[in-house]
Formats: C-alpha cells, sequence, structure tokens
C-alpha cells in the first residue's frame, strides 16, 4: 500500500504566521506524521508547534518508540503561566506500508478513520504524565486496510463556526465527520491533498464572515494502490541501448512523461511512435509540448526541468499552464515517481555563446528528487541509463 | 497550390538561440503566404548534436532543407524563394 499523505492549514483571521504545524518524513516502507497546534495563535503560537512537531519527529526518525517520544514531548511542554495549560498539543502517527499504524495523541481532537464510506472506532489505551497530572495522552495501536483513511484536525477545524447562528457549540468533531464522508461519497477515490484542502475550506466557511476565529489544519492520510509515473529525460549513454530502455518506457506500467527532444526522438525512433508537435503558441517563456501516442507528457528538457524545479521549490500562486507547470502537475498526481537519467549529453548545451547557461541535467533531477521526496513526500527512485 | 511545410525546431539550444521569436512567425506571416506555408513547431531537428562544434542554432527545417542561424527575416526570404 502507498500511504498517500498531505495537509491544508488556514491561518487564524488577521495573523501573518501559521499557528499549527505539520510535519511528516517517509522513510523506507514507513511514514511519521506529525501536527502540532501552539498555544494563542501567531508567531508565537507557529514557534510552539513547529519546535513540538520537530522535535517528536526527530525522536522518532531516530528510533524511539512513538510512545516513549510522546511522553518524553509531554512531559517536558512548559504550562503557560496566564492559562495553566500546556504550550501546544500534538497528534503523532507512525504509519507502515503493511497497514500497521501506532497513533498518539495529546489534547488535538480524536483522529477520525473511515473504511468504505464508515467510520470505525478504537479503544485508547491512556497513559497519565507523571510529571503533569492533568495531562494524558492517548494512544491507539490499529489495523489499517487499503482504501482505508485517517483524518486528523486541529482544534480550529472542530470549533470552526462556534457561536455563530446555525452552529452555536461549532462544527464538532461529528461536523467534520458528516463532511468527510459526503465528500468520500460524492468522490470516493479523493486525493489527500483534494480532501484535506476541501476539508480545511469547508470549515472556514462555515466561520462568521469567513473569517478564521482559530488556525484550521486537516491532514488526511490514505491508504492506497499507489499512482506509478515514470519521467524518461536523457538519451542512454550507449546508443545500443537505446532499443533497451525505449521497450523499457514502453512496457512501464503507469503514467508517462518525456522530458527533452533528443530524448522523445530517440524514443520516437525505437518505438515508431511519431512525436507530433501541437499548434504553436505561445506558452510563457518555455517551448511548447509535443505529443506522442501513449505517452502523457512530452516536454523540452532542461530548460523545462530548471523552471520546474524552480516551481516545486517556490511554488507560485496558481501553477502556469506552462510545459514546466503541468509537469509539476504530473508530479503531484503521482505517488511514486521513477527517473530514467539519460547519461548521454549535448555538447552544444555548453556552448560558452549561449545567452542562458543550462544547468546539468543530473544535477537538477537530483534536487527534483530530493524535493518530490522531502517536501511533497513522494517516493522516487533515480535509475541513470 | 503549392505549400511549404515550415518546422521550427524547440530544442533547448534552438530554443534559447532566438527559436522562441521565432514562433511569432505564425502571427506575422505576410498575407500573400495565407495557406501556402503551414508552420509547426519540432521537439528537436537533431542538427546541434550531429553538426557539433560547427553547429549553429536556431534550425528550421522548409521541406527538405535546414536553414541554420534562423531569422524571422531569413526564413521568410527563403519561403519568398521557394514560392
Amino acid at each position: 500500500m502507498f500511504v498517500d499523505i498531505d495537509a491544508f492549514q488556514h491561518k487564524k483571521h488577521n495573523q501573518n504566521a501559521y499557528g499549527d504545524y505539520f510535519a511528516s518524513k517517509r522513510t523506507q516502507g514507513r511514514i511519521i506524521v506529525v501536527l502540532s497546534d501552539g498555544l494563542g495563535s501567531g508567531i508565537k503560537a507557529n514557534i510552539l508547534s513547529c519546535m513540538t512537531a520537530t522535535m517528536l519527529l526527530k525522536f522518532i526518525e531516530a528510533g524511539y518508540d512513538i510512545q516513549k517520544a510522546c511522553e518524553i514531548i509531554m512531559n517536558s511542554l512548559p504550562v503557560c503561566k496566564v492559562r495553566k495549560i500546556s504550550y501546544s498539543t500534538f497528534s503523532a502517527v507512525d504509519c507502515r506500508e503493511d497497514g500497521t499504524a501506532l497513533i498518539a495523541e495529546e489534547g488535538n481532537p480524536k483522529f477520525i478513520w473511515t473504511r468504505k464510506g464508515n467510520i470505525l472506532d478504537t479503544q485508547a489505551y491512556i497513559v497519565t504524565s507523571k510529571i503533569f497530572l492533568n495531562r494524558q495522552m492517548q494512544i491507539y495501536n490499529i489495523k489499517l486496510e487499503p482504501l482505508d483513511r485517517l483524518i486528523f484536525c486541529s482544534d480550529g477545524a472542530t470549533h470552526a463556526g462556534l457561536g455563530t447562528k446555525d452552529l452555536k457549540m461549532g462544527l464538532g468533531r461529528n461536523g467534520v465527520i458528516g463532511f468527510v464522508l459526503n465528500r468520500l461519497c460524492d468522490n470516493p477515490d479523493i486525493s489527500s491533498r483534494e480532501l484535506s484542502k476541501s476539508a480545511a475550506d469547508f470549515a472556514l466557511s462555515v466561520e462568521e464572515g469567513k473569517k478564521a476565529k482559530d488556525d484550521i489544519s486537516v491532514v488526511s492520510i490514505y491508504m492506497r494502490n499507489p499512482r506509478r509515473a515514470l519521467v524518461f529525460t536523457g538519451p542512454p549513454y550507449r546508443d545500443s541501448q537505446d532499443g533497451f530502455y525505449a521497450n523499457a518506457f514502453k512496457n512501464f506500467n503507469g503514467k508517462k512523461a518525456i522530458c527533452g527532444g533528443t530524448t522523445a526522438n530517440v524514443i520516437s525512433r525505437e518505438l515508431n511512435i511519431p512525436v507530433r508537435s501541437k499548434i504553436l503558441f505561445h506558452s510563457g517563456s518555455l517551448p511548447n509540448l509535443m505529443e506522442m501516442d501513449g505517452v502523457d507528457l512530452v516536454t523540452e528538457g532542461i530548460l523545462t526541468l530548471t523552471r520546474a524545479l524552480e516551481y516545486l521549490e517556490y511554488p507560485p500562486y496558481d501553477t502556469p499552464e506552462d510545459a514546466a507547470g503541468r509537469l509539476v502537475k504530473f508530479f503531484l498526481e503521482s505517488d511514486c515517481i521513477d527517473f530514467m537519467v539519460g547519461a548521454k549529453f549535448n555538447p552544444s548545451h555548453y556552448d560558452p555563446s549561449l545567452p542562458v547557461e543550462l544547468e546539468i541535467r543530473k544535477n537538477v533531477v537530483k534536487k527534483i528528487s530530493k524535493l518530490l521526496e522531502e517536501k511533497y513526500i513522494k517516493k522516487v527512485t533515480l535509475q541513470y541509463i | 497550390m503549392k505549400t511549404i511545410e515550415v518546422k521550427i525546431c524547440l530544442g533547448t539550444s534552438c530554443y534559447i538561440m532566438g527559436s522562441s521569436y521565432l514562433q511569432e512567425l505564425a502571427d506575422i506571416m505576410p498575407s500573400k503566404f495565407s495557406g501556402r506555408v503551414n508552420i509547426i513547431g519540432h521537439n528537436c531537428l537533431g542538427q546541434c548534436m550531429s553538426q557539433g562544434e560547427k553547429s549553429n542554432p536556431p534550425y528550421v527545417q522548409i521541406d527538405d532543407e535546414i536553414l541554420d542561424g534562423a531569422t524571422i527575416e531569413k526564413v521568410l526570404e527563403y519561403i519568398e524563394k521557394k514560392l
């Protein structure tokens, strides 16, 4: 199973920083997710939640048992002198690809677990802090099945709408459940990215004047069959291997993209599939897309990859419709991305008289794959050919 | 009526050496050529690889002939000659 995970947040109205913090890390066959809600809002809450989430993630990643790691944090979180409550709350999940998941929660709303349109419930094992007797942590050990989902949210989501005419007591956990189940009924295959965004947007929409009274965060985990994608960029180092790799590309089971004019020519020649040009149009400052039967995306190589790297690093508010924007969309709509990186280089790209400096393909792909892994939590493999 | 196919190379070297501007050809084509010139983009005409250090992008293929160091003026002149 592939663990599809994403989160979406809204800031408290008039604040310039998020008071909730979401962090995750994918390691071999396992994903660790932490959502922390810092006391108060704005920068102060941001620092508190960021520290809590980051420390927890590091502890669990370093091999601490989730219960032990969370206990250390629970016992060490300072108490706010004014409100007499801890500086932050948290939910932590250690989820394996075989479906086993260990969940620890302290202070956050209880997670939501869905299976085939129904809500599942499970009993918690309670751990009380030995230092702060009013602090309790719930530990859950559950077994997820394919297509199960877990939703975590901060109290900003469950309290959304509090005091309004229609929702005097706020949305509540049941309100979030109702929305999620409806959404899943309309679109059972919805990605974690879309589900978390729509749930957070919904919570914001029930707030008076659509102004969030607290930070709203929704984290979605979806155990699904992975969406595989293959990107072929650069011609193979040895011409004699062109046929072999072109066939490997053809036989790949998943979405396919080619980044590179020469690469497209090589695959076209070996598989006898023509590359068709689309009608010329001005697509920003990048070469247009091409078309090939059986290939989902065909772009130019290094300029497009370099721009896609920029978009991944500093995401524009709306991803442009140019070739790089389409490539980024291709990446983000996949879970497991394999890169076949041809090692043959085109000497004309290193002509010193070129007006722009071209990056080295291998380096750009390495940076893209690192970002996809670390920032976008994708599973990436690189194969140099 | 004779028509001409103009393929503009949109490979990396060609693109940064000026084929991005050649895409405007379709917009500025003189009316006397209208309906007689078919302008399309091409992923890579392969010239930069094969010409090595003699390479002179951007390349444009007009029917079966390759034009190097192509500019809008050069391409229009070439079309004029062919028609």
